[in-house]
C-alpha cells in the first residue's frame, strides 16, 4: 500500500466514518456499500487533492470515481493538475 | 394568515414579464406547445467539454419521439408510467411526452449500480404495485444485472428508450386532455416502503406556476440553474415544470456530480449568468465550506437575484456564513431568500421577498418558552437563551395558512401549533391511498404535520410534528429503516429506532439509528452487523446511516402499548453517547 493510500484510509475512518473499529482497504466500497453518505465525498476529495498536491477539474470527477480509496487516488492521478 | 399583498417589483424585476399570471394555458402540454421553438430550454451540463442544450423546438421534437414509443408500447390516457433514469434531457422528454398522451408519469431515484437485485426487485416492485403502473421506463445504462431479474406483475412491462428517437409521422395530439384530470405524480420522501404518490392535476400545477411566477416577479430574462434531482419536489417543479411553463431556460447538472464538487453550482451561475435557484438549507454551509477560497474568488455571482432555502429547517447561521463566504462574489443585497415547500402543496405554499419585506423575516425568541410553552416570545439578540428564527416567508397567491392546535383550534399569532393549508394548488390525493388521503386532507386543508407559528403575516417553521428525517432535503421515514435492520437475524424484530440527529458541520440531519439484539452474545459480531445493515439500507433505500448502534435484549425503552417510545429512547441514547449531543448545536426542533 502507498503512503498516500495508507492516509487516505486513515483519514476516511477518524474523520469521516467515525465509528472505532472498522476497518477499510484499498478496495473497500465506501458510498455503495453505506459505509459513507454521499455528502461526504467532497471531504474526501479535498483531502485527495492535498494529499496528491493536485487540483480536480470542474465536472472531471464522479461518485463512481470515488467509491474506493484505490479509484479515488487513480482519478486524482489521471485528470489531476498539478497545483501551483 | 392570508396571501400576502403584491409587492411593487423592484429594481431587478422591474422587467416586462412575458407572459401575464395566471396563465392562460389549460394543460402543462398546451404550455410547451407555445414555448417560442428558438429559444434555449435546457442546458446539461457534465463538464466544460461536455454540454448539451436544446431548444424548446428541439425538446418538443424529442417529446414527440418518446410519445410515440411509450404509444407503442400501449400505454394509453390514464396509464400509470414509472421513469427510472438519470438526470437529463431524455428523461425530462419521455415525462413530457406520457402527460402529452394523458398518461401519468412518476420519477423515482436511479438505482446505485451495485444495488442488490433481490432487493432493488422488492423496492421497485412494491411501489409499482401501488402505482399500478403500466410500463417501467429505463435507460440503455440500467444495470444489467437488475434489469433481469425485473419482472414486475402481469399488467406492467419493464422497457428501455433511447435518446434519439423519431417523431411519429402522424403528430400525436393533446388536444383531449381534460385540466383537472391528473397530470403527473410526484413523491413525498425519497424512500420506497412508506412512499406516498401526490397525485397532481393540470390545472392545480399551473395555478402553481402562476402563483409562484407572481411572488417571484419572474421575467423573460429569468434563467435557473438547477442541480437538484427531478424525483423530488423541488427539481420537478421549481427547475423543470416552472421553466417548461414559463418558456424559461434551465442550466442543470447531476446532483450526484454536484455533490462531489459543490463549487460547479457557482461555476455555472456564473457562466451561464443564472437569475433564480433553489436549494436546501445545508448547500449553504457547504457551499461555504467545501469550496476553496481561491476558487470561490474566481465567481461572478452578479446575475443571481434569488436563491432559495426550502426544503429543511431554515437557519440564520447557514444563511450568514454563505453570505460572508460568498460577499467578494458581487451578491445581490437580498439573494438570499426561503420558502416553506412541499409535495402536496405542488411546490411553495410560502415565499419570502414579496410581501414589502426585501428578506426573510428574522427573530430572536426565548428557546426554552418556545419549548416548554410553545409561544414565541421575542427576546434581545444577546438574551440570555435566545435564538434566531428565520422566516419561510408569506403565502403565495390562492394560499391561506392556519395554525392550528391538538385540539383544532386556531391559534393566535406567535403560538406554536400544527401547520394546516388552504390552497387552490394542491394535491388531489395520494395516489391509491383513500386511507392516507383522508388523514392529510380534511375539509379541503392539508394538514401538513409540520410545526410552526405565524408572525407579522410570515411563517416561521420550527420542526417536524412526525417523525421525519431531512437529510440534504430528502424526506426520510424512520420507519423505511427500522423495517431493514429488523430484519436482520440477529436484531430482535420491531426492536429498532432510527432518528435523526443535526450535524453542524454539514448543516443537515445524519441518521443514527440503535437496534436490540436477539442475544448478548450477537454484540460480539457488532461491527460486522453494522456494516451489513449499513449495506442494506444503502442497497434498499439509497441513504448511508451514520452509525447503528447495538444494544443487549431490553434496552430500547418501550411505551405503554409496548411499542419503542421514540424520544425516550432518543434520550437514553444521547446520554450513553455524549459525542452525538455535540453536533445537536442549533437544533430547535421542538
Amino acid at each position: 500500500m502507498t503512503p498516500e493510500a495508507r492516509q487516505m484510509i486513515e483519514y476516511i475512518v477518524k474523520e469521516v466514518i467515525r465509528r472505532p473499529g472498522t476497518q477499510i482497504d484499498e478496495n473497500t466500497p465506501l458510498v455503495s456499500s453505506g459505509l459513507i453518505d454521499s455528502m461526504s465525498q467532497v471531504d474526501i476529495l479535498l483531502k485527495l487533492e492535498d494529499l496528491t498536491h493536485t487540483r480536480i477539474p470542474a465536472g472531471k470527477v464522479q461518485a463512481k470515481d470515488m467509491d474506493t480509496v484505490e479509484l479515488m487516488l487513480a482519478i486524482a492521478h489521471r485528470v489531476g493538475k498539478p497545483r501551483l | 394568515m392570508n396571501e400576502a399583498k403584491k409587492n411593487p417589483p423592484s429594481a431587478s424585476t422591474a422587467l416586462r414579464p412575458h407572459l401575464t399570471y395566471p396563465l392562460s394555458f389549460r394543460t402543462i402540454p398546451e404550455a410547451l406547445e407555445a414555448a417560442p421553438a428558438s429559444e434555449p430550454f435546457v442546458t446539461m451540463w457534465k463538464c466544460e467539454e461536455e454540454v448539451q442544450t436544446v431548444t424548446f423546438g428541439e425538446f418538443r421534437a424529442l417529446v414527440s419521439g418518446q410519445a410515440g414509443f411509450l404509444r407503442r408500447h400501449g400505454v394509453i390516457p390514464g396509464d400509470t408510467v414509472i421513469l427510472v433514469m438519470p438526470q437529463g434531457i431524455t428523461l425530462m422528454a419521455v415525462f413530457a411526452a406520457a402527460m402529452h398522451l394523458g398518461a401519468i408519469p412518476t420519477i423515482l431515484a436511479y438505482p446505485n449500480c451495485k444495488v442488490d437485485p433481490s432487493k432493488y426487485r422488492y423496492g421497485l416492485s412494491g411501489v409499482s404495485a401501488n402505482l399500478k403502473a403500466r410500463l417501467i421506463v429505463v435507460d440503455d445504462a440500467f444495470p444489467e444485472q437488475l434489469r433481469a431479474h425485473l419482472s414486475v406483475g402481469d399488467r406492467c412491462n419493464l422497457t428501455e428508450t433511447r435518446a434519439d428517437l423519431q417523431p411519429p409521422q402522424t403528430p400525436i395530439t393533446s388536444a383531449h386532455l381534460n385540466p383537472d384530470r391528473i397530470a403527473f405524480i410526484q413523491h413525498s420522501s425519497g424512500t420506497t416502503g412508506l412512499q406516498k404518490g401526490v397525485a397532481l392535476s393540470h390545472a392545480a400545477v399551473l395555478r402553481q406556476i402562476s402563483h409562484l411566477a407572481t411572488a417571484l416577479h419572474v421575467t423573460s430574462e429569468d434563467r435557473i440553474y438547477s442541480w437538484l434531482p427531478l424525483y423530488h419536489d423541488m427539481g420537478l417543479i421549481a427547475c423543470f415544470i416552472l421553466p417548461l411553463i414559463c418558456h424559461l431556460p434551465v442550466v442543470m447538472q447531476s446532483p450526484t456530480d454536484w455533490v462531489v464538487q459543490p463549487g460547479t453550482m457557482m461555476h455555472m451561475i456564473s457562466k451561464y449568468r443564472c437569475t433564480l435557484a433553489w436549494i436546501p438549507n445545508f448547500t449553504l454551509q457547504f457551499l461555504a465550506r467545501r469550496v476553496r477560497p481561491e476558487d470561490r474568488s474566481q465567481y461572478d455571482l452578479s446575475s443571481l437575484r434569488m436563491l432559495i432555502n426550502c426544503s429543511e429547517p431554515v437557519r440564520a447561521a447557514s444563511m450568514d456564513e454563505f453570505l460572508i463566504a460568498y460577499r467578494p462574489c458581487h451578491l445581490h443585497p437580498h439573494v438570499l431568500q426561503s420558502s416553506y415547500a412541499m409535495a402536496e402543496t405542488i411546490f411553495a405554499a410560502t415565499q419570502s421577498g414579496w410581501n414589502g419585506h426585501p428578506d426573510p423575516g428574522r427573530l430572536w425568541v426565548d428557546a426554552g418558552v418556545l419549548r416548554k410553552k410553545h409561544l414565541a416570545r421575542p427576546v434581545a439578540p444577546d438574551a440570555p437563551g435566545a435564538i434566531c428564527l428565520v422566516s419561510s416567508g408569506a403565502c403565495l397567491p390562492g394560499t391561506q395558512i392556519h395554525i392550528v392546535s391538538e385540539t383544532g383550534d386556531h391559534l393566535p399569532s406567535g403560538n406554536v401549533g400544527e401547520i394546516v393549508i388552504h390552497s387552490n394548488a394542491m394535491l388531489d390525493g395520494y395516489y391509491n391511498r383513500p386511507d392516507l388521503t383522508a388523514n392529510a386532507l380534511r375539509e379541503g386543508s392539508y394538514w401538513s404535520g409540520d410545526l410552526g407559528f405565524e408572525l407579522d403575516g410570515e411563517l416561521y417553521v420550527i420542526g417536524r410534528k412526525k417523525d421525519l428525517i431531512i437529510v440534504g432535503g430528502e424526506n426520510i421515514y424512520p420507519q423505511d429503516i427500522e423495517e431493514i435492520i429488523s430484519r436482520h437475524p440477529s436484531i430482535h424484530d420491531g426492536r429498532t429506532i432510527a432518528i435523526g440527529v443535526y450535524n453542524s458541520n454539514l448543516g443537515t440531519q445524519e441518521i443514527i439509528a440503535v437496534a436490540e439484539v436477539n442475544d448478548d452474545k450477537d454484540l460480539k459480531c457488532a461491527i460486522q452487523i453494522e456494516r451489513d445493515l449499513k449495506m442494506s439500507i444503502k442497497v434498499e433505500l439509497a441513504i448511508a446511516v451514520r452509525a447503528i448502534y447495538l444494544k443487549p435484549p431490553k434496552w430500547i425503552v418501550k411505551s405503554t402499548a409496548g411499542k419503542p417510545a421514540r424520544s425516550t429512547t432518543h434520550e437514553k441514547l444521547l446520554s450513553e453517547h455524549p459525542e452525538l449531543s455535540v453536533d445537536t448545536q442549533g437544533e430547535f426542533d421542538s
